[in-house]
């Protein structure tokens, strides 16, 4: 039996347009599990970004429950929430978002600091994750614009792991990286994953989606469908095969 | 162009609040600029034109003689002089005396004379400005009723040589050269029966008073010297008050020349620091706008059509700004005029200067573009293609400051360390805010511990020698008078103060200051270098008169009063304004060599508690006609002091006021800049857990090191020029050194309270950072 992580009640998020409002999530019931790989699919517009920062306390939903690690976050202010994410959360971007004028090493320890006090402890678990990734010594000293998109990307998940978060959230990790720095960067989650981190990740790339072990499905704010894959293994096609027609059933 | 000015409107509008604080920071330096120069260039001139409409001499003279044979020698020896252009010699009855005012009282050697005689004058005309019905009274200069101190109908008791006379005033009147206590010789006007009452009971010396008209002014000074020296000559014993036209003027003007100083410093520094910010603000804006600049390149604009359009911006923005900047100060120069012309006591009627606009806007406008110019041009170098992918690198990426890994600060104080480290705009912006607003906060310290808190320092530098008492007797009771003051518990010190007209061969006329034993005196801070005369053959110089015939000590001096001269031997240099550093120190001994002393001035110190009026009563009573004046020291200071304090209080006031506008005004900026050059910084820090206190703190933090360091060190430098630059500002008064108090308890507390501020300041600022939210990150959907 799997243990819940994440739950929502009734999840709904707005914006307003111009004046209209623009329901993106609607009414949304929703519970993700410990361990799990989730992967959130779906086509442009149907609220995955938005599903995926208001589940990590990154955004407060309109109307709703959200209970996160054990924690109902949906009321939080926005220090409480940014105290919850530092504790809680690790979070890789699309853009990765490491800041330009930090070091790579200082990207990481901003991050780490923040929750410990004990420099060498810090610094010794981001010389750990570097190494776990393959980003050796020297590129540590480098800054964001001097390294490679694949590689600032593994850096961005060094971040998000620097402090052991019981959930890592991803917003399309591989979306501005080429194919074989994707698959680095996917390898690399893959390897957190199987070591017992739960991952949510959003994709619109089907060979992203692969990797994880449930598939949902997002049309119009709401969760079209969902797919148990499974354990990922790397050359299993029924498995992917079933992804397949998950996503042909769901319109993709 | 049209496009190029899109960027430039666009620069503003993603700006309004910076441009709004470079707006206000150049309307304060317009604003100030304009009044600096309307102080300068025609403030200062509206004596040339009062003094001309009244025809006034140049040098006016009164002699304690009115003889038939003083008139005729004056008469004779004016035609002879070459340069001469008219003078008025009239009957007057002339003393030293005393009358209340604005609280204490204010001594000065008064020339009355009858009002219809005296209305008559050819040359130093009065004219009367206000009076009542009143046939029986006094008319008094303009400049006692400006002050609120009397107005028509009010009766004015005036201590006249022995004694007290009380008149109705009847009026007020015009005059350039006798109309305040500054001038050396204050006129006032009786009317016929009262002048024939005050002649008839003694009460002041029949006298002449005489006013001089010459051709060259810029020579009055010598005149005045070789009129003084010709009377002396011919009467040695004749006492002889006088001053002339650069004199007058000098100690009319103090007010506004202070003004003006304090105007034109504060306006250079606001604009500094305005020019400062607008260069930074255009390099701010070039690296925020460098992918449109790499566009409008692209698309064939030149570097010189974008510089050009940021220069319109800005030069748009300071012309329109200074204008108004020009009107505002119009809105606070009536204030301004009415302190001033408390001081100065000559009406001015404020109307549109023209020229000081036209220069304020058009300096202003210089600088700005220059400033722009010169930041802006870096555009020239940027390539196109570069621009567009955003790739012209803003970073140092050479050095990473305070990596985190190896410092020991904790992580907020260690990012906002790397802000301060990677900021040097920043910092230089800081920096010289601060040193401006160090430099105030000392000159605010030393004004206030040194004039407004106590005046003492402010008096024994200005006023020098003071005591409680000072009584002028005939030399020929001196021995009685001493014998009276030594069996007067109440005395505590006496000692022999008197002051003669001296005149320096070869040079001018100066105030000789003659006493028994200079070592008594209360205030041995008039010596500022060398020491007072102990013998015969010694003197001490003013300072400013030293330097400006460049005398040294162990130089000789020959000096002469009357038909004596005598070659003494420089042993210091004093420093008073009384007679605008142009004083001389002799011992009693010394003068004799020189003069005879016809009466004797000695200065006392009264036991606490003593009523120094009713004693000075008592001593008139007791040597009935012996003694020609006597006054309260304590009640003149308090009179005359009232003047500076209130003025200088007003100017420390308003540099306070301005010092936080200027504070909150740059910090504001530099916090929005750099919280607009770090919005995506915060996003992600924010997305990472750090929450809006803690990115406050940061923030704040990362002004703190330039900021506690230019405090320290402007503190510390600025506490060290003040007297130098007071003495600079002073100097015309006979300054050439200031000794007042640096108040350590002062600069220590405002030096904290500024550092404080400007950390509450950055925080408040950048409470904007609640605005930004990490959900911004967010990649499309």
């Amino acid at each position: 039996m799997k243990e819940a992580l994440i739950g929502t009640e009734r999840l709904s998020k707005s914006f307003s347009n111009g004046g209209a409002m623009q329901h993106v999530l609607k009414n949304m019931d929703l519970t993700l599990y410990q361990g799990d790989f989730t992967v959130i699919m779906g086509a442009s517009g149907a609220g995955k970004s938005t599903l995926l920062y208001a589940l990590s306390g990154m955004d407060t939903p309109t109307l709703g429950k959200i209970t996160c690690c054990g924690k109902e976050i949906s009321g939080l202010s926005s220090d409480e929430l940014a105290v919850f994410r530092k504790e809680h959360c690790g979070f890789v971007f699309q853009q990765i978002y490491l800041i330009d004028t930090m070091s790579v090493m200082d990207n990481v320890l901003a991050a780490g600091l923040l929750v410990s006090r004990d420099k060498k402890a810090v610094a010794a678990r981001a010389k750990e994750l570097f190494h776990a990734v393959g980003i050796p010594e020297e590129t540590q000293r480098k800054f964001p614009t001097q390294i490679s998109g694949g590689e600032a990307q593994r850096v961005g998940i060094v971040r998000a792991l620097i402090n052991s978060p019981e959930i890592l959230f991803a917003d399309e990790p591989t979306g501005a990286l080429n194919s074989k720095a994707g698959l680095d960067v996917l390898d690399t989650l893959t390897k957190f994953h199987e070591e017992g981190l739960s991952v949510v990740m959003v994709t619109h790339d089907m060979r992203s989606a692969r990797r994880g072990n449930r598939i949902l499905y997002l049309k119009d704010g709401a969760v079209m469908g969902e797919c148990e894959l499974g354990h990922y293994k790397p050359d299993d096609k029924a498995r992917h095969e079933k992804l397949r027609a998950f996503l042909a059933e769901m319109g993709w | 162009m049209k496009r190029t000015m899109l960027f430039a409107r666009s620069n503003v509008r993603k700006a309004k609040g910076q441009t709004i604080a470079i707006i206000v920071l150049v309307l304060l330096s317009s604003a100030m600029m304009n009044l600096w120069l309307m102080l300068s260039m025609d403030y200062e001139r509206n004596f040339e034109r009062y003094h001309d409409k009244l025809n006034d001499g140049h040098i006016t003279l009164a002699a304690y003689t009115n003889g038939e044979d003083f008139k005729s020698f004056l008469t004779g020896t004016l035609d002879d002089l070459d340069g001469v252009t008219g003078y008025c010699i009239s009957e007057a009855l002339c003393t030293p005396g005393t009358f209340a005012f604005d609280g204490g009282e204010i001594m000065a050697n008064f020339a009355v004379l009858e009002k219809e005689e005296a209305l008559l004058r050819p040359v130093g005309t009065f004219e009367i400005a206000e009076e009542g019905s009143f046939d029986s009274g006094v008319y008094l200069p303009v400049h006692y009723r400006m002050e609120g101190n009397y107005a028509v109908g009010d009766t004015i008791a005036l201590s006249l040589g022995g004694g007290t006379y009380s008149y109705t005033v009847c009026g007020f009147f015009h005059t350039a050269m006798t109309g305040t206590h500054n001038c050396g010789i204050v006129s006032i006007l009786l009317t016929e029966d009262r002048f024939c009452e005050l002649a008839e009971k003694g009460g002041a010396a029949p006298s002449t008073l005489v006013s001089v008209r010459i051709q060259e002014t810029e020579k009055n000074k010598e005149m005045d010297s070789l009129l003084l020296e010709e009377i002396s000559k011919a009467f040695p014993d004749t006492a002889v008050y006088h001053n002339c036209y650069s004199d007058v003027w000098t100690a009319r003007y103090i007010s506004p020349m202070i003004c003006a100083g304090v105007m034109s410093a504060m306006a250079c520094f606001v604009l500094l620091i305005g020019v400062v910010v607008i260069s930074s603000n255009v390099v701010h804006m070039i690296q925020e706008q460098m992918q449109n600049l790499g566009a409008l390149k692209a698309v064939g604009y030149t570097s010189r059509q974008l510089i050009v359009s940021l220069l319109a911006q800005f030069a748009g923005i300071t012309v329109v700004t200074g204008a108004l900047g020009c009107l505002l100060s119009y809105c606070v120069f009536p204030a301004i005029n009415e302190m001033m012309t408390a001081q100065t006591g000559v009406p001015y009627e404020i109307r549109f200067l023209p020229m000081p606009c036209m220069i304020t806007i058009v300096f202003i406008s210089a600088v700005v573009v220059a400033a722009v110019y010169l930041s802006a041009k870096r555009m020239r170098k940027i390539e196109p293609i570069v621009a567009i992918r955003q790739g012209v690198a803003t970073h140092n990426f050479k050095k990473n400051p305070v990596p985190l890994e190896r410092t020991s600060l904790p992580v907020h104080a260690a990012l906002a360390m790397k802000t301060t480290l990677s900021g040097f705009k920043q910092n230089v912006v800081v920096g010289i805010t601060m040193l401006v607003i160090s430099l105030i906060l000392v000159f605010s310290g030393v004004m206030f511990e040194n004039v407004i808190r106590d005046m003492q320092p402010f008096i024994d530098m200005i006023a020098g020698e003071s005591a409680d008492s000072y009584i002028n007797v005939n030399r020929d009771m001196e021995e009685a008078f001493l014998d009276i003051l030594a069996e007067d518990d109440r005395v505590e010190k006496r000692y022999l103060y008197h002051t003669e007209q001296i005149q320096h061969v070869g040079g001018l006329s100066v105030e000789g200051v003659v006493s028994d034993d200079f070592t008594k005196l209360n205030n041995q801070s008039v010596v500022i270098e060398g020491r007072f005369p102990e013998y015969e053959n010694e003197a001490a110089v003013a300072a400013k008169y030293a330097r400006e015939n460049g005398l040294h000590i162990g130089d000789e001096i020959t000096l002469k009063a009357g038909a004596g001269e005598y070659t003494y031997l420089i042993t210091g240099f004093v420093q008073t304004t009384n007679h605008l550093g142009r004083d001389c120190a002799l011992t009693r001994e010394g003068y004799g060599k020189i003069g005879e002393l016809q009466s004797v001035t000695y200065y006392l110190n009264l036991s606490e508690g003593t009523d120094i009026d009713g004693f000075n009563d008592q001593i008139t009573e007791r040597l009935a006609g012996s003694i020609n004046a006597s006054n309260n020291i304590q009640a003149i200071i308090k009179g005359s002091g009232s003047v500076y304090v209130a003025l200088l209080t007003m100017i420390v006031a308003v540099v306070m006021v301005l010092s936080v506008l200027i504070v909150l005004f740059v910090m504001y900026l530099l916090v929005r800049t750099l919280l607009n050059g770090k919005k995506r910084e915060y996003g992600i820090l924010k997305a990472l857990g750090y929450t809006t206190g803690q990115l406050v703190l940061q923030t704040a933090l990362s002004f703190m090191p330039a900021v506690i360091f230019s405090v320290a060190v402007g503190m510390v430098i600025c506490a060290r020029i003040i007297n130098p630059l007071l003495a600079v500002f002073l100097g015309g008064l006979g300054i050439v050194k200031c000794t007042f108090t640096v108040p350590v308890w002062f600069n220590l507390t405002a030096g904290a309270g500024l550092i404080l501020f400007a950390f509450a300041a950055a925080c408040l600022i950048s409470l904007r950072v609640k605005k930004i939210a990490p959900r911004e990150l967010l990649s499309g959907e």
